[in-house]
């Protein structure tokens, strides 16, 4: 059961909790807002030796928008979803973004979850990875030595599994402005503050479409084969298009069974909400 | 005045402390049935105190119908989870740490995890005998068949039942299932216990002060006034809170350390602790082709897990629950209790009902559909009126179905369109044998104190009594004072469950408040309800008071993916008399929300008898944003009437009326929770039938 109470490691700046990250490597497990880390300390599934809060590093905790560099909205890694889903300027920039954290959870928890978190925790029944995904969002990751962007879909790679080195912290999402179209709908099979069940993003990039589906596999299901049927249609897709490619998505992905639902009813859902997503994009 | 509750000044049992308490942790079994071979407990530091199997050999075995529990198992575990073992330290980290140093060697034994299954022949026996228990709580004739691993049965032997479907010109035959659900009290189970000169003294979140009492002294082999039993405040109970939950280990704990020790336990082991009984009901229904009833044959299967509780009265009520309030001369009932390799199934809001209404109004639905009627006109030409008799032979008085019916139709429009509409009627007995008695106490300073046993769980019971109290004594209700039940002060009351203890409790203040006048100082009061049903034939008194509602739904379905949105919930329950308008309002909302998550979404999942979603992150219980937008209730009073039992009327009437809602539809689901999953399996094999929009 139980082992002794992890030790508690929270520097209060970038510099010192890297050099954390460099010492400790593996052997301290980030927290970020803990609000699944905690999860899975309660149910003992993680029993980690010590934890590395990030907590205090302030400056990782920041919303801006460069209006140089193809304008592109930088958010912190310790920015709570709170904070993303009431920012004036997402909400005005970004608002499929904002009303996206937005759906998290309940309140409690928004306050709590951090965007780096989400990220970095890659569990596959979230909803911000699914939307960032689309929107080709890359995030930013550090070490003592190096700083590399990479996009999203390379950052999660399967269950709770991401691209991170043991020395890394992700430190930055950067999200590209977009003033085309973006959907995000999450389909919950049961309470409001359910975890989604399906979760469908759509989002038109440099004019091409992005449909990617999350909560289903053991990571974000994006598709670029399939989404390039839509390539040329600029007046909004015709139904046969939606259905075709909503159709496409539940044939090509392998859906798991969790007690939201099981693969073949999750299949079903995903031709819908694909189909629905995309005729919500139809201007 | 601050509410105690919300400023953080409420002592709740876990807020006890005393010098040099220990605290407990709990070994606990991580399989459904095994044998103990051996417990090693030799690398646990002198600090800790360790209690195990071998320590309570002496002790007596409890359990509050069935005599079925050891404070540890002495030999078998039973269930994931069961106590295997326990520790006491100076702190509840050094005990959590203990249990990692105890080694306990286990040989594997089959399970059996259904109780359609576990009555089969050939399964494997979750207990060799069944010994009835001496606890008050054991208040009908108790049926256990031997060699089996049916615990209880109830039968209703009324008419002849064969012969009622003779005359059927049409007949329905449906089988419901209902899952486990988890009572998710904010305040998970908490005791503290010591020993002084001899007496043992629990402060214990308890509905049951008195049951608790007599099951410690059969335990500990002493009377039961060396027993005294304090219940606090509880933060939510819904029926968890009842007979022995932590408070035997905590007290064997504090005898063998010589200190007082506290047990909390933990949000997952509420689920290893009691849960709501999963069920699975047989209905099969006959009436004439006018709508007249004449035949029902009921079988239930009630699992009561590892161990009985009150299975066996969960049982009987859910045997005639499921008749429904309709006057059916032949009726045939069969309700078994039995036991699986699951966590113990006790109380539970609703006792039996929720899983009995949801059969037998459905099986209503079903029927009307056959019959080309109105299911409205089939339950008003049906339904009980003063003067009718009941399946126990009974006549009914103070009977309201119809106006509750009434009002639940037309506040969904009924009369202008039924699609996407559904209803349901409800009567639920209170406790009966019972007996309720109190104290009120004039104090120098012209105050009174009310001394009685009534629980304080949240529902506001001692706001009503001290309601009720100054009413009859003409004071002002800041000059009565309630006082926290202590079985050592207060006089013999049953339990606080059953939805009585307004009704119960008032009637017996009114006596003691007649009694204070007359004497001066000290007033008694007592009320008695008697009856009870021969278990064999289901002949009787069920219930001297009856809970009745009606609930009205409405529902929009998504058809591709099977979703639905409630967009209108509305109970109607009899009530009589209400003596506090907000707080009856808030707690007939509360059992509506409940049964909401009970329709939508709970259910506990076990694999091969491990929890699979014990935690409120995998189990989801109802949020703000689940409510449907209509969400409303009344509260039907009469002038001169008697106070009726308001705590979980409105629970059960709820997964009926939006699973007839989409039947409505044509969408025929029979086991809850009304997952979209399921509804859209049943959009898939909707025929052509009666009702259906496709």
């Amino acid at each position: 059961m139980s082992r002794n109470i992890p030790q508690w490691l929270a520097p209060t700046s970038l510099q010192e909790a890297l050099a954390l990250r460099a010492q400790l490597g593996d052997e301290a497990t980030v927290v970020a807002g803990g609000t699944f880390i905690g999860i899975l300390m309660n149910q003992k599934i993680m029993q980690p030796q010590a934890l590395l809060s990030l907590r205090n590093v302030s400056e990782l905790a920041f919303i801006e928008a460069s209006q140089d560099e193809g304008s592109l909205l930088r958010i912190g890694a310790m920015t709570t979803h709170r904070a993303v889903e009431r920012s004036p300027l997402i909400r005005q920039e970004w608002p499929v973004l904002a009303s996206t954290f937005s759906l998290v959870a309940s309140p409690r928890v928004r306050n709590q979850a951090t965007v780096g978190g989400v990220l970095a925790d890659a569990d596959y029944a979230s909803d911000p990875p699914t939307l960032l995904q689309a929107l080709n969002a890359r995030v930013v990751v550090r070490s003592q030595k190096s700083e590399r962007e990479i996009p999203v879909e390379e950052l999660i790679i399967g269950y709770y599994e991401t691209s991170l080195r043991p020395d890394e912290l992700l430190v930055e999402v950067r999200v590209p402005r977009n003033r085309e179209r973006v959907v995000y709908r999450k389909f919950r099979s049961r309470s409001s503050e359910d975890r989604p069940c399906v979760a469908v993003a759509a989002a038109q990039v440099d004019g091409k479409l992005r449909v990617v589906v999350g909560a289903v596999a053991e990571k974000p299901q994006y598709f670029p084969e399939i989404c390039a049927l839509a390539e040329g249609e600029t007046g909004g897709y015709t139904r046969e298009l939606v259905t075709e490619i909503g159709q496409r998505y539940a044939e090509s992905i392998e859906p798991i069974s969790d007690s939201r639902g099981s693969a073949a009813y999750r299949r079903r859902v995903i031709a819908v909400e694909v189909r629905r997503a995309l005729e919500e994009m139809v201007p | 005045m601050s509410n105690p509750r919300v400023t953080g000044a409420i002592r709740y049992a876990q807020d006890v402390e005393f010098e040099g308490m220990l605290h407990a942790s709990i070994l606990r079994s991580p399989y459904p049935h095994a044998r103990i071979l051996r417990v090693d407990a030799s690398a646990v530091p002198d600090s800790v105190v360790v209690l195990t199997p071998d320590d309570i050999r002496d002790f007596g075995s409890y359990g509050c119908q069935i005599q079925d529990q050891t404070v540890l198992p002495r030999d078998r575990v039973r269930f994931v989870g069961d106590p295997v073992l326990a520790v006491a330290a100076p702190t509840k980290r050094e005990a959590d740490e203990a249990l990692n140093l105890i080694d306990v060697e286990y040989e594997r034994l089959p399970g059996v995890f259904d109780a359609v299954e576990a009555v089969a022949e050939g399964a494997p026996l979750v207990h060799e005998h069944h010994a009835i228990s001496e606890n008050d709580a054991a208040y009908f004739g108790i049926r256990p068949q031997e060699g089996t691993n049916i615990c209880h049965r109830f039968r209703i032997r009324h008419g002849d039942m064969e012969e009622g479907f003779k005359q059927a010109d049409v007949v329905v035959e449906e089988t419901y299932r209902t899952p486990g659900a988890q009572h998710a009290a904010m305040e998970p189970h908490a005791s503290v216990a010591r020993w002084q000169d001899g007496r043992l003294e629990v402060w214990t979140g308890t509905q049951t002060p008195f049951n608790l009492r007599m099951d410690l002294a059969g335990i500990f082999n002493i009377p039961e006034s060396q027993i005294r039993i304090i219940s606090p405040p509880m933060g939510g109970a819904f029926g968890a809170k009842t007979f022995v939950r932590t408070e035997a280990i905590a007290a064997c704990l504090a005898q063998k350390a010589g200190r007082p020790v506290k047990v909390v336990l933990s949000r997952y082991e509420e689920w290893l602790t009691l849960n709501r009984h999963p069920a699975t009901l047989q209905v099969k229904l006959g009436a004439r082709a006018d709508g007249t009833l004449v035949a029902k044959r009921v079988v239930c299967w009630v699992d009561t897990g590892a161990y009985a509780d009150c299975g066996p009265g969960v049982a009987q009520k859910m045997g005639y629950a499921a008749v429904g309030p309709y006057r059916i001369p032949q009726v045939w009932v069969d309700s078994l209790c039995v036991y699986t390799n699951l966590p113990p199934n006790g109380a539970f809001r609703g006792y039996g009902a929720m899983q009995a209404v949801w059969a037998s109004e459905r099986t209503m639905d079903i029927l009307a559909a056959k019959l080309g009627m109105d299911p409205l006109e089939l339950r008003l030409k049906n339904v009980l009126v003063d003067g009718d008799q009941f399946c126990t032979g009974e006549i009914m008085h103070d009977v309201h179905f119809i106006e509750c019916l009434h009002a639940a139709a037309g506040t969904i429009g009924w009369a202008d369109n039924k699609q996407g509409k559904g209803l349901c009627v409800l009567m639920k007995g209170m406790q009966t044998p019972s007996r309720a008695s109190i104290v009120v106490e004039a104090n120098d300073d012209g105050s009174y104190t009310v001394h009685c046993a009534t629980a304080e769980m949240g529902q506001g019971a001692w706001h009503s009594i001290r309601l009720m109290a100054a009413e009859l004594l003409g004071v002002e209700l800041e000059k009565v004072h309630y006082a926290e039940p202590d079985t050592d002060i207060v006089p013999y009351d049953t339990r606080t469950t059953s939805s009585r203890s307004t009704y119960m409790m008032g009637r017996a203040l009114v006596e003691a408040v007649r009694d204070l006048k007359r004497k001066g100082e000290l007033g008694y009061g007592e009320c008695v309800n008697k009856g009870g049903l021969d278990p064999d034939t289901g002949q009787g008194i069920a219930s001297t008071h009856w809970h009745q509602g009606a609930a009205a739904a409405e529902v929009r379905v998504d058809e591709e993916t099977g979703k639905f949105q409630v967009l209108k919930l509305y109970t109607s329950i009899y009530a009589g008399r209400v003596v506090n308008r907000p707080g009856a309002e808030l707690q007939n909302e509360g059992s509506m929300i409940m049964g909401l998550g009970t329709t939508l979404f709970e259910e506990i999942a076990f694999e091969d008898g491990q929890p699979a979603n014990a935690n409120l992150s995998d189990y989801n219980l109802p949020a703000a944003g689940d409510l449907p937008e209509s969400f409303t209730s009344d509260l039907f009073e009469r002038e001169g009437a008697e106070v009726h039992g308001l705590g979980e009327t409105a629970l059960p009437p709820v997964p009926p009326a939006i699973g007839n809602a989409l039947y409505s539809l044509g969408i025929h689901v029979t086991d809850l929770p009304l997952s979209a999953e399921k509804v859209l399996n049943a959009i898939d094999s909707r025929q052509q039938a009666k009702g259906g929009r496709a």
